[in-house]
């Protein structure tokens, strides 16, 4: 067993005997070897936590099943959470968002050396220049030696598209949308995604239809990066639970490097900060 | 003989300037472009950018997107929230394929019907230059599955 599940355990463990939590939410192996979300409400099961490199959820979003109190005069139950230093921003987000209280939640925070799919290091955490999350509670250090990129190649897909004209972009686009079965994982996988009801499944007003047209999933994913400008902390939980592979994480890296550009914000900073498009500066004059 | 492409443009024009920009260039027989349909709306900063999206993947070859010049907003900021917005949403429809000069955001105020009209004029021979914009056009399924549903 490795120092950090030891010590990830044990953090779990002294959350739960002393009652400062009811759940600490982690990962554990399943029957065959892969990784899977844990929620662990007694002290004696803590010892089935575990992180290794395949750790690519955001387990920030299980918080919204935690974040109501269960009954009339009932405490919102406290949660403990193991974070990434990018789910962590989502944190942020979620209590500017006034969703959770900083107060229920304790956090297990991990330095991240970057995860992998299939075997292969994710492109997003190759570009990830955050290896130590912005808040924890509880701190704990990656066994694993971490490399940190250079700022200049981080957007250097964004800039390759960004040089192709508008009827490339389209194609290159129209031809990933086209892939889209519209099973909303990419929605489902998101801490920001939260709304009880989505625009893709009003039904008034009618948005979209439930086809399986190019124009209707391109709505839908144009919508979904609108919906979550200045709001994506580029975790890339929605590119990893894409079954057909559509490189997700594009729109989301191209809105937010524009907002940081425009705005100089970066979600998650703080967690006291309004949110980007719910406030103005009556000074600014952008270029719209 | 060829017939000259005509744009389809929407446009959305708040009721307090710009609406009222485009009823004054009316009344002072100054001509422009048929070629825009005009939506009426309370203020910019109601108009969801969603409502852009939906009207390019509707058809449209253009959509003008006109308010309140900033600080004259009815409601004091609707504009504000309005350029935030449109500033975003402006470099999202770019990445994916809608050109640049696609949509167009600019503040008209009630006095200003001769620029609603030169507004008007320059954006659609913009969007002539451009030719129609084909979003619609590889929609295989419309085209295998439907054959019998007249385009």
């Amino acid at each position: 067993m490795t120092k950090m599940n030891k010590q990830i355990r044990a953090a779990a463990e002294k959350y739960l005997k002393d009652s400062i939590v009811s759940c600490v939410i982690g990962y554990e192996e399943d029957s065959r070897g892969r990784i899977r979300p844990a929620f662990i409400e007694d002290a004696k099961d803590a010892d089935r936590l575990i992180w290794n490199a395949t750790c690519n959820l955001n387990l920030v979003n299980y918080l919204h099943q935690r974040k109501l109190s269960p009954g009339k005069d009932q405490p919102v139950p406290k949660t403990a959470v193991l974070v990434r230093p990018c789910d962590v921003r989502s944190i942020n987000l979620l209590i500017s968002e006034q969703q959770i209280k900083r107060e229920n939640i304790k956090l297990i925070g991990i330095t991240c050396p970057g995860t992998e799919i299939n075997g292969q290091p994710r492109t997003i955490c190759q570009f990830c220049m955050e290896r130590t999350p912005v808040d924890w509670d509880v701190l704990i250090d990656s066994d694993q030696p971490i490399e940190i990129p250079s700022a200049e190649d981080i957007y250097e897909d964004i800039k390759e598209m960004e040089n192709w004209t508008p009827a490339e972009r389209l194609a290159y686009w129209q031809k990933e949308f086209d892939n889209c079965i519209r099973c909303y994982a990419c929605r489902l996988a998101c801490p920001g995604c939260y709304c009880y009801e989505c625009v893709s499944e009003q039904v008034d007003p009618h948005w979209t239809s439930i086809a399986l047209d190019v124009p209707e999933k391109m709505f839908f994913h144009v919508m979904r990066a609108y919906h979550l400008a200045g709001r994506c902390v580029g975790c890339d939980a929605c590119e990893a639970a894409c079954p057909m592979n559509i490189p997700l994480s594009r729109l989301n890296r191209k809105v937010a490097r524009e907002i940081l550009e425009m705005f100089n914000y970066k979600t998650g900073d703080d967690p006291e900060e309004a949110p980007l498009l719910a406030c103005f500066d009556p000074h600014e004059r952008l270029r719209t | 003989m060829t017939t000259q492409f005509e744009p389809k443009i929407v446009s959305f024009l708040c009721n307090w300037c710009s609406y009222a920009g485009a009823d004054l260039a009316g009344t002072s027989r100054i001509s422009y472009p048929q070629n825009i349909r005009i939506i009426r709306v309370p203020c910019s900063g109601r108009i969801d950018p969603l409502f852009v999206v939906k009207a390019f993947l509707d058809g449209a070859d253009g959509v003008m997107v006109l308010g309140c010049h900033p600080g004259d907003c009815h409601y004091q900021q609707g504009n504000y929230y309005a350029q935030r917005r449109y500033a975003i949403m402006h470099k999202l429809l770019e990445f994916t394929g809608v050109e640049f000069e696609r949509l167009y955001v600019d503040w008209v105020s009630a006095s200003e019907g001769k620029r609603f009209a030169t507004v008007v004029t320059r954006f659609t021979d913009q969007i002539r230059e451009l030719g129609p914009l084909k979003l619609n056009e590889n929609n295989k399924y419309l085209k295998e599955k439907l054959p019998e549903v007249a385009l």
